[in-house]
């Protein structure tokens, strides 16, 4: 198939996308990898290589998009509670995922190492849904459950950026410049901005995207991936755009409009049924690996640190999508894992997304005005004692 | 039988107006109170980015907002007490769930009249007229 009659279908499958989105009130990146997967399987399409460029870049971006979005003052006051929560969440499924596909599965150690990393993530986008339709994300246990996930998600972008490193020279510039980017934007965002931004032309999102492009050839280079200091880059300059919010919505558009659906069309073009129908075991499996471990090691924390809603604060903790795919996509794109594997790994995380949430949701949900009473009932007991002491 | 307090179901449709309506008609002549329940529809499920929930939440609180300042200038002008209460759930389970907790005595619906919805799934008023604990007005 030609570039443009490729092109023009993936870009009538955006459109369709949104549609469906916003008449099921579905998440648009599960219905684009959903029509990618009817794409690919339908159709005889090799990935030309300019699609894959645009999907690694788009990968980059929604990691440096995730950091802008994270609440820093919010993390700050809760990161200590939030710290042993997210470590295990990520931890548990990914050593307990690593080991079960090196050694329950036989693939390779480096492929087991993306299964680990894939399987480990805790969807921040899903878990901030579900906390803002319920109210939660006022409490302090839904700020508490939104620290930890960045927690977990860090995780997720150290091991991906940090396992796949081969030791070379070109380590020096990419962390070098990785360093300077994170520390320098920042303190040049405000002057940069003002002088150059708000045009239509839109300096800003060049700038933006010069530094993200730099850090992928620079992690290219050294061999590893730049998900980590984009991901550190976007939360550098998470505070400049919550004072600036035209300015990240533009960034959104250029992305969500372009990238990001030729990002989770060609993942999806990437999963063969085929293989998901000849491994539904396999797939069952996989789905357990990252389960059973991120409900046995966050359970016992959760009862300590959300009591009394623990099940609902796991199940949420379990929940995986974006950067589960970005992790599968780079093993795929790097050559670490085959179509199979990827197969598997992307039908685990978008089970992921639905299975722990449709529980949570129906099974566990808190009412937030009781925990808002709550709350404020154990703010005020200590209060009471004092006076009474 | 005396009906004091009106819970009137709003969402910014045409049918929710001829609801609000005869709600406000209805409370003005008995002298009765009202609560207005806007319920929201849910945030984009298993979304991918902060942004897509964010946006779709910003819209909502935007619309929300406007349709609660339109209620409650139609019942000032129409002399009537009311509470706008703006809740995210379930439509049907919610309209029922607050007239219980209000103490209301009537629910006042509109009925959109959605045929090919209404025949395979059952509309929203349908279904409050099946669940709530008091009677129940749909406004055609």
């Amino acid at each position: 198939m030609g570039n443009l009659a490729l092109a023009t279908i993936l870009v009538a499958a955006a459109l369709a996308a949104s549609m469906l989105s916003v008449e099921l009130g579905i998440s648009v990146a599960l219905i684009e990898l959903s029509l990618g997967v009817v794409i690919g399987n339908a159709l005889d399409v090799t990935t030309p290589e300019w699609l894959v460029f645009l999907a690694g870049f788009a990968g980059i971006l929604l990691t440096f998009l995730a950091g802008a979005e994270v609440d820093v003052p919010q993390l700050r006051r809760e990161w200590r509670a939030s710290l042993a929560l997210g470590l295990v969440s990520f931890a548990a499924p990914f050593l307990a995922a690593m080991a079960f596909a090196y050694w329950g599965l036989g693939w390779t150690g480096d492929a087991s190492k993306i299964a680990g990393i894939a399987l480990s993530t805790t969807s921040l986008a899903v878990v901030y849904a579900v906390l803002v339709e319920t109210g939660l994300n006022r409490t302090a246990i839904g700020q508490r459950i939104m620290a930890a996930t960045f927690v977990t998600d860090l995780g997720t972008v150290v091991a991906l950026s940090v396992l796949f490193v081969t030791p070379s020279l070109w380590i020096v510039p990419f962390a070098g410049v990785s360093v300077a980017l994170i520390v320098g934007l920042p303190k040049l965002a405000p002057w940069f901005f003002a002088r150059f931004g708000d045009r239509v032309i839109e300096p800003e999102i060049k700038l933006a995207f010069a530094g993200l492009l730099l850090l992928m050839w620079l992690g290219e280079r050294a061999a590893s991936h730049a998900v980590l200091p984009a991901f550190v880059l976007g939360l550098a300059l998470s505070s400049h755009y919550a004072s600036h919010r035209r300015e990240q919505e533009r960034l959104r558009v250029v992305a969500f409009a372009f990238l990001t659906p030729l990002f989770f069309l060609r993942g999806g073009m990437s999963v063969s049924l085929g293989a998901l129908g000849a491994n539904l075991g396999v797939l069952v499996l996989l789905f357990a690996a990252k389960m059973l471990p991120k409900l046995a090691g966050v359970y016992p924390l959760a009862r300590r640190y959300c009591a009394p809603h623990a099940p609902f604060t796991t199940l949420l903790m379990s929940t995986g999508l974006t950067f589960g795919t970005i992790s599968s996509l780079y093993g795929l794109s790097a050559g670490i894992i085959d179509e199979t594997q990827f197969s598997l790994l992307v039908a685990v995380v978008v089970l992921s997304a639905i299975v722990p949430t449709v529980i949570a949701q129906r099974l566990f949900q808190p009412d937030a005005a009781e925990e808002a009473r709550r709350e404020a009932a154990a703010a005020r007991r200590p209060a009471l004692e004092g006076e009474g002491a | 039988m005396p009906f004091r307090h009106l819970l009137v179901a709003v969402d910014g449709s045409e049918a929710s107006e001829r609801a609000l309506q005869k709600g406000l008609e209805l409370a003005r002549l008995l002298n009765a109170s009202v609560t207005a329940l806007a319920v929201e529809g849910p945030l984009p499920a298993y979304a991918a980015t902060i942004g897509e929930v964010e946006e779709v939440r910003r819209e909502k609180d935007a619309f929300f907002g406007r349709l609660a300042d339109e209620v409650r200038a139609r019942a000032r002008a129409a002399g009537v007490e009311i509470e706008v209460e703006v809740r995210p759930g379930h439509a049907a389970e919610l309209i029922s769930r607050v007239a219980a907790e209000r103490d209301a005595d009537l629910i006042v619906i509109g009925h959109r009249g959605h045929f090919l919805r209404d025949h395979l799934l059952g509309s929203t008023a349908d279904r409050v007229a099946e669940h709530a604990a008091c009677p129940v007005m749909i406004v055609r």
